[in-house]
């Protein structure tokens, strides 16, 4: 499956990959204008400081997910074909219980707390990479100036 | 950041025990900012960041050597750094400007002020042409004139004051380089034209412009600022006084003058002398009356000052990042600030939790809600009677109060008069000490403190203990005096952490290893002393025994005096390292090639202990070229 590989020695953190992750995974695809709307932007990718040092944190995709066994509703899934593990797109419905978040040894799920259902109610959702299904490459991958991440393919047995 | 190996984010106990004050009381401050802020992106950091135009913001990266413009990472470095320069060249400028005000005022009959040092007056404007036999005033008027007139005046016109007052040797370096300086606000501006979009890619042009302003930041800057300030408040004598948080007293009405332009703060400690104010404050309920405290770089200058205020200024709090803490102990009534180093968090958050009465005192700050009194030399009584006054109405809101109690002592008051008057007379016994090798050398460290290093100067404190220890005189400024102060490194006692000549010399003489010279503004004192010592041996700065340091420099003043120190041939260390590392070029221009220009260069350590062996390496070189015992 494809996974996200860090070339860590280059991050100089910018942050330009939560910009570009916010932007893409907003309905207007633009961060400033997401920004003046709701849900307001969350990022799925997480620049840290570690040892004076800047370090780009990612979904690892899991072989044996932590979150999909914690999820109740049953909406986080590792897809069997791509690997990669999502709780959107499914027909069970996140309801934020933040069990996953609980459950992931990387820290790398972000929380929603503003999103807006059909009929005008508001409800909470987890977020997550979902290594940007409608792009060829990840929206982070190509906002890096400085070439840190890389989409590589790991085999793995499903 | 990370914790230092105390497990605490202050480097200072006194301030170790504030910041849990602020914790408790649910405060943000300074560290928490910090901490917010990581990780800082590098692009910024090393200076490839360029926000000039609509078509960036550009940044050099893998894939892009050029801004859309065609900007190298050599030009971004250098506009970058050049905008800097100039910020803090103006500052200091526009500081030493009002303080020529104030003197012009005097002589004309029209400020609160008189001439302390009339010889000193004399002296300096016989130099440019004025009469010494006229009446002093008249003698105050036309100085102020002309030094504001030399701040306005075009660059196509050498600076007067560089001409009269640069040492002969330096002159002719500069002179070779063509970059004595005309007028520095006009400097400024030819430097902004410069450092526009599209029009100068000459990296060393841009580079020889900084080198210009460091000149003109000296002469119509930090000299004009020291000198003209010795000549309206006194020169400074060594005096014994009280530093650090702890010396605010729960039962007495506490003023705080903070910030860096003296003049205001002297007219605030003879008021509060007054026997009415005294007993107005015991009446409103604190009986040990009132007491004026000093901040920053301004309480370095009224420490210097002190020995003729003993009744009534009661110490030197802290540097710039403690300010949030000193208020924290709901102990400060008013805080009396001008321009430079205050945290907007002081008016929107601190003062209201903890009861303080701010007043903004200088027309370039402004901050919400704060109410102003500026500064004019006709009303500086009239200000210092309503900030008294209004000390006295906050004083009644006072809610808990949290002051820890231990009591420290520094020694202030060094300059190169006081240096010489101590060593009886003149300098010589000081080149004695050099040549004897009592004193291996000296090292300035001066300028700011910054939040990277802790609180209260991991690397400043670590960096002076080192070249105490190896005999090396410290001579310190701005807010590196006050970490140094509250380490107690400025006490007397501290002879006893120092190399057993220097410690020797130090029992001989009464005073303490590292001398504080007061504020930053007074590294302008420094470099004279320097060129003294220069004058008296024959040589020429860069062949001196004496380096300078700015182990945590945060801001742009900082950028100004350091192209001073490499104009005037000194070698400087510098960290944290400035934002010139993505050009590869300007980095060794700076670190190598400038030194075959002027003598000094610029050199980047962030650890304390290889920087002290590096000073004592530069300096043993130093000895040997002069011949000296090594």
């Amino acid at each position: 499956m494809k996974k996200l590989k860090m070339h860590l020695e280059r991050c100089t953190g910018c942050m330009r990959c939560e910009l570009e992750c916010m932007a893409e995974h907003s309905s207007s695809k633009s961060y400033m204008r997401a920004s003046l709307s709701k849900p307001l932007p969350k990022t799925r990718i997480f620049v840290e400081s570690m040892l004076e040092r800047s370090v780009p944190v990612v979904c690892r995709h899991c072989k044996e997910p932590l979150c999909v066994s914690a999820c109740m509703t049953g909406c986080m899934q590792k897809d069997s074909k791509t690997g990669v593990v999502s709780n959107m797109g499914h027909e069970q419905q996140c309801v934020g219980c933040w069990m996953c978040i609980m459950a992931c040894p990387y820290g790398v799920i972000n929380t929603s707390t503003d999103v807006v259902g059909i009929k005008g109610n508001v409800f909470s959702q987890a977020l997550k990479c979902d290594l940007c299904p409608d792009r060829e490459n990840p929206a982070c991958l190509e906002g890096c100036p400085n070439e840190v991440i890389e989409l590589v393919d790991i085999k793995e047995n499903i | 950041m990370s914790d230092n190996k105390q497990g605490s984010k202050t480097y200072d106990q006194l301030s170790g025990y504030m910041y849990e004050v602020t914790r408790k009381d649910g405060m943000e401050t300074i560290y928490e900012r910090f901490a917010n802020q990581q990780p800082q992106c590098s692009f910024g950091s090393m200076g490839i960041c360029c926000t000039l135009c609509t078509d960036g913001p550009c940044q050099i990266t893998r894939k892009a050597t050029r801004g859309v413009c065609g900007a190298s990472a050599d030009l971004i470095v250098t506009r970058n750094l050049l905008a800097k320069c100039v910020q803090g060249t103006v500052a200091n400028v526009y500081h030493a400007r009002n303080v020529a005000k104030t003197l012009k005022a005097v002589g004309e009959g029209k400020a609160d002020y008189e001439i302390k040092e009339p010889e000193k007056l004399k002296d300096l404007a016989s130099k440019f042409g004025i009469d010494p036999k006229k009446d002093i005033k008249d003698i105050a008027r036309e100085f102020g004139t002309f030094f504001i007139d030399q701040i306005n005046s075009n660059d196509y016109t050498p600076l007067e004051l560089v001409k009269v007052l640069a040492p002969k040797k330096r002159y002719d370096v500069w002179k070779k380089l063509d970059i004595i300086p005309g007028g520095p606000n006009s400097e400024a501006a030819t430097a902004l034209s410069k450092s526009m979009t599209n029009v100068n890619n000459d990296v060393v042009d841009l580079l020889l412009h900084c080198l210009r302003l460091g000149i003109a930041n000296e002469y119509a800057g930090l000299f004009g600022i020291t000198t003209m300030q010795e000549i309206l408040t006194g020169t400074a004598k060594p005096v014994e006084s009280s530093v650090n948080i702890g010396i605010l007293d729960p039962d007495a009405v506490n003023i705080i003058m903070h910030g860096h332009q003296p003049l205001l703060a002297i007219k605030v400690l003879e008021t509060a002398r007054d026997k009415k104010w005294q007993q107005k404050a015991k009446d409103a309920g604190a009986k040990n009356g009132l007491k004026i405290y000093g901040s920053l770089c301004e309480g370095q200058q009224m420490l210097n000052i002190a020995s003729e205020y003993k009744d009534i200024f009661y110490g030197q709090i802290g540097n710039w990042i403690q300010q949030e803490l000193i208020l924290a102990t709901g102990a400060v009534d008013v805080l009396a600030f001008d321009y430079n180093c205050v945290m907007p968090t002081i008016s929107e958050e601190f003062a209201q939790k903890y009861h303080t009465k701010l007043i903004s005192t200088d027309k370039v700050i402004r901050q919400t809600g704060v109410e102003r009194m500026e500064f004019e030399p006709h009303k500086a009584n009239e200000i210092a009677e309503k900030i008294i006054q209004r000390s006295l109405e906050s004083f009644t809101q006072r809610k808990e109060v949290n002051i820890p109690s231990v009591k420290q002592t520094a020694m202030g008051g060094f300059t190169t008069e006081s240096v010489a008057n101590a060593l009886g007379g003149s300098v010589q016994p000081l080149i004695d000490a050099i040549s004897d090798k009592t004193v291996k050398g000296i090292a300035a460290i001066v300028g700011c403190t910054t939040v990277r290093e802790y609180q209260s100067g991991r690397h400043i404190v670590t960096l002076a203990e080192e070249l105490i220890k190896k005999d090396i005189l410290v001579i310190g400024a701005g807010c590196c005096s006050s970490a140094m102060q509250n380490d107690g490194l400025m006490d007397v006692k501290a002879k006893d952490r120092a190399g057993s000549n220097l410690s020797g010399l130090c029992s001989a003489l009464g005073v303490p290893p590292c001398l504080s010279y007061g504020s930053c503004t007074d590294i302008g004192k420094i470099i004279q002393t320097a060129v003294i010592i220069a004058q008296e041996l024959g040589v020429d700065v860069p062949d001196l025994p004496v380096v300078a340091s700015a182990p945590e420099y945060m801001e742009q003043k900082a950028v100004a005096d350091a192209f001073t120190a490499v104009a005037f041939g000194l070698s400087l260390h510098l960290s944290p390292a400035p934002p010139v590392l993505g050009s590869p070029l300007v980095t060794r221009i700076l670190t190598e090639d400038v030194e075959k220009l002027t003598g000094g260069r610029v050199f980047v350590d962030t650890d304390p202990v290889s920087t002290a062996e590096k000073i004592e390496a530069h300096i043993k070189d130093k000895r040997k070229k002069l011949g000296l015992k090594i």
